[in-house]
């Protein structure tokens, strides 16, 4: 073998003694370097934030009134230890589906609900149980509840569906998850803007349509970004709702 | 070489290379998947379902990056021609990581609501007329069908039964599906990530791509200019005799654009293309191994003089005719159908007379 040419390697024999330290360090240096990229990977995954499932609550049952923003609220007067009167908890069903039919016509009534808690910081849903044991009417005159005008805010953030982000995933924003959110939205989740700056305290949003009605469709293409938008701000209990502008709505570069 | 097909021609060289692989395969899943989560420390954990699809993901990327890295790596140093041997069966392996980071997806994203969850993947985001926020999904649906075809093909079978041009251009699929992923990753889990590694590593791995298929096309114009050949009267100038090796070849561009290789064997000349039948590997770039030219590749042998593989095998290159003048070797730059026959050229006098 002379020098110019290096050791020949063919598969079928035995590797040639000029390649086997090569080979060694070579392998070593591959599977090293694949552990490495591992960890490193691994590790630099962002804080997916606070919000969860409260399982460690147990299953919670209280009574308030259904109220439609559009999306179902319940306006806590009867709650515990976990759920203080005066909470508002927004409403979802199982997975990404919505409890519109079971809640419509409670609308302005005392009804009990109950089920599983999502929460992140001051934002909480509640997971119903299935058919009339999630949410039922209650005898009793519903209390009347307030309503405090906020006036028109402009606000910076992100618009994303209420339930991954209190918890039901983790990371529960961001354009990865942006289809997933659309999906929520698309089963009647209700959707929340994430302020950059909190608005009377509280830097998430219930977000509806100008008007008062669902999501507008045009908003689709924003969620997930970081976006700016106008609109009329409000507060119902603990729980702000914000009547987002399409017509203003641009993104953040 | 094989004869019949069986799904694979085992060799010890393969098992340690598979080993080698699945070693280094299954220590990223292991490390990513449970040591990772205690060192990131979060309060409430990234979900698993989301963190198990980011490490296949992430481990399909990275399996794709060393796979497209092999290639240059083998044309600018040859110490590298061994890891080109098997690098099939590691295509094949990344797509099955491929395939569990996508299932994780989609049974996690686009799971739980009234919709197909297939279908949904489809129409849950149709923001196609803006980049931040593109369903970037589209991109890693592309390179998944494109890594499941490639590896379906993976055979030899496929490459006899399409034949070796029109199987190595769908094999060349592998560059705009690696493109895809990056444009897969770039639109989505980028757009997102505060973490500065996890962005550095995925542009350092990118860039060393391109980069390295620069750096082999350089080299490789380079070398093509060195073997650039001059016809005289229709037959192409090779090399004085002296410039020879036993048992090694010359390579030769001749004017149509193909190349010839010219070994000398035991004071011999004789010429075949260079393009082995296998996957178009450099013959002249092999050697003589029990008085046949074996490619670097894959280890395929042919006879020099005829240029046929050995019985039973049945892969035959073209020959070329050669002749001296004076102490230059000449080639007649029109190759002779594969397998056919050429008397060698002695090197001197001496050799003629024998």
């Amino acid at each position: 073998m002379s020098d110019k040419h290096p050791p020949f390697f063919v598969g079928y024999l035995p590797v040639p003694a000029g390649l086997r330290g090569w080979l060694l360090v070579a392998c070593a240096l591959f599977v090293a370097g694949l552990a490495a990229l591992g960890m490193a990977m691994g590790t630099s995954q962002d804080d997916p934030g606070p919000g969860a499932f409260r399982f460690d609550y147990g299953r919670q049952t209280v009574t308030g009134v259904i109220e439609l923003t559009p999306y179902p609220l319940v306006r806590v007067t009867k709650g515990n230890d976990r759920i203080l009167p005066g909470t508002t908890l927004m409403l979802s069903g199982q997975g990404k589906s919505n409890v519109d039919a079971r809640a419509i016509p409670l609308e302005g009534q005392l009804a009990q609900v109950s089920g599983i808690v999502l929460q992140r910081g001051t934002l909480n849903m509640l997971q119903l149980r299935g058919g009339r044991n999630g949410i039922s009417g209650v005898e009793g005159a519903a209390p009347a509840q307030e309503t405090k005008a906020l006036g028109r805010w402009q606000l910076a953030g992100e618009i994303c569906d209420g339930k991954c982000l209190a918890g039901a995933m983790r990371p529960g924003t961001g354009i990865a998850h942006k289809a997933c959110a659309n999906l929520c939205l698309i089963g009647g989740v209700p959707p929340v803007f994430v302020s950059t700056q909190p608005v009377d305290g509280s830097e998430f949003l219930l977000v509806t349509g100008p008007d008062g009605e669902e999501l507008p469709k045009t908003l689709y293409d924003y969620v997930g970004n970081f976006v700016s938008i106008e609109g009329e701000v409000e507060r119902r209990g603990d729980l702000l709702v914000f009547r987002a502008d399409p017509e203003t709505a641009g993104k953040v570069e | 070489m094989s004869v019949k097909y069986i799904p694979v021609q085992w060799n010890r060289n393969k098992w340690l290379y598979d080993a080698v692989m699945l070693a280094g395969v299954a220590l990223f899943l292991y490390i990513f998947l449970h040591v990772t989560p205690d060192v990131l420390g979060h309060a409430q954990p990234i979900n698993p379902q989301v963190h198990n699809a980011r490490a296949f993901g992430a481990c399909a990327f990275v399996m794709l990056t060393v796979i497209l890295c092999i290639g240059p790596l083998a044309r600018l140093d040859e110490r590298f021609l061994p890891l080109l041997y098997n690098r099939r069966h590691f295509g094949v392996m990344t797509v099955f990581v491929a395939i569990t980071h996508a299932s994780y997806i989609v049974d996690w994203y686009f799971a739980f609501s009234m919709s197909n969850k297939y279908e949904a993947l489809l129409f849950a985001n149709t923001s196609f007329g803006q980049l931040s926020g593109f369903p970037f999904e589209v991109f890693g649906i592309f390179s998944l069908v494109v890594l499941i075809i490639l590896a379906a093909t993976s055979h030899d079978f496929w490459m006899k039964f399409l034949s070796p041009p029109v199987w190595k251009r769908i094999h060349y699929l592998i560059y705009p599906a690696y493109l895809s992923v990056v444009a897969h990753v770039s639109l989505g889990i980028l757009q997102d990530q505060q973490h500065s590694a996890f962005t550095l590593l995925f542009i350092g791995g990118a860039a060393s791509v391109g980069v390295l298929h620069l750096l082999a096309a350089l080299k490789e114009r380079k070398r093509e200019h060195a073997v650039a050949a001059v016809a005289t009267e229709g037959w192409v100038d090779v090399a004085e005799r002296d410039a020879f090796e036993d048992g090694f070849a010359k390579i030769r561009l001749l004017p149509n654009g193909e190349r010839v290789a010219i070994y000398l064997q035991d004071g011999l000349f004789s010429a075949i293309s260079n393009a082995c039948a296998h996957q178009n590997g450099p013959l002249g770039e092999g050697k003589v191994i029990d008085c046949l030219v074996t490619c670097p590749w894959h280890g395929f042998q042919y006879d020099v003089r005829n240029g046929r593989s050995p019985a039973p095998f049945t892969e035959m290159v073209p020959t070329y005719n050669l002749r001296m003048a004076g102490n230059m070797v000449q080639v007649d730059p029109v190759a002779n159908p594969p397998g056919t026959p050429v008397p060698p050229l002695p090197a001197t006098q001496q050799e003629a007379m024998t």
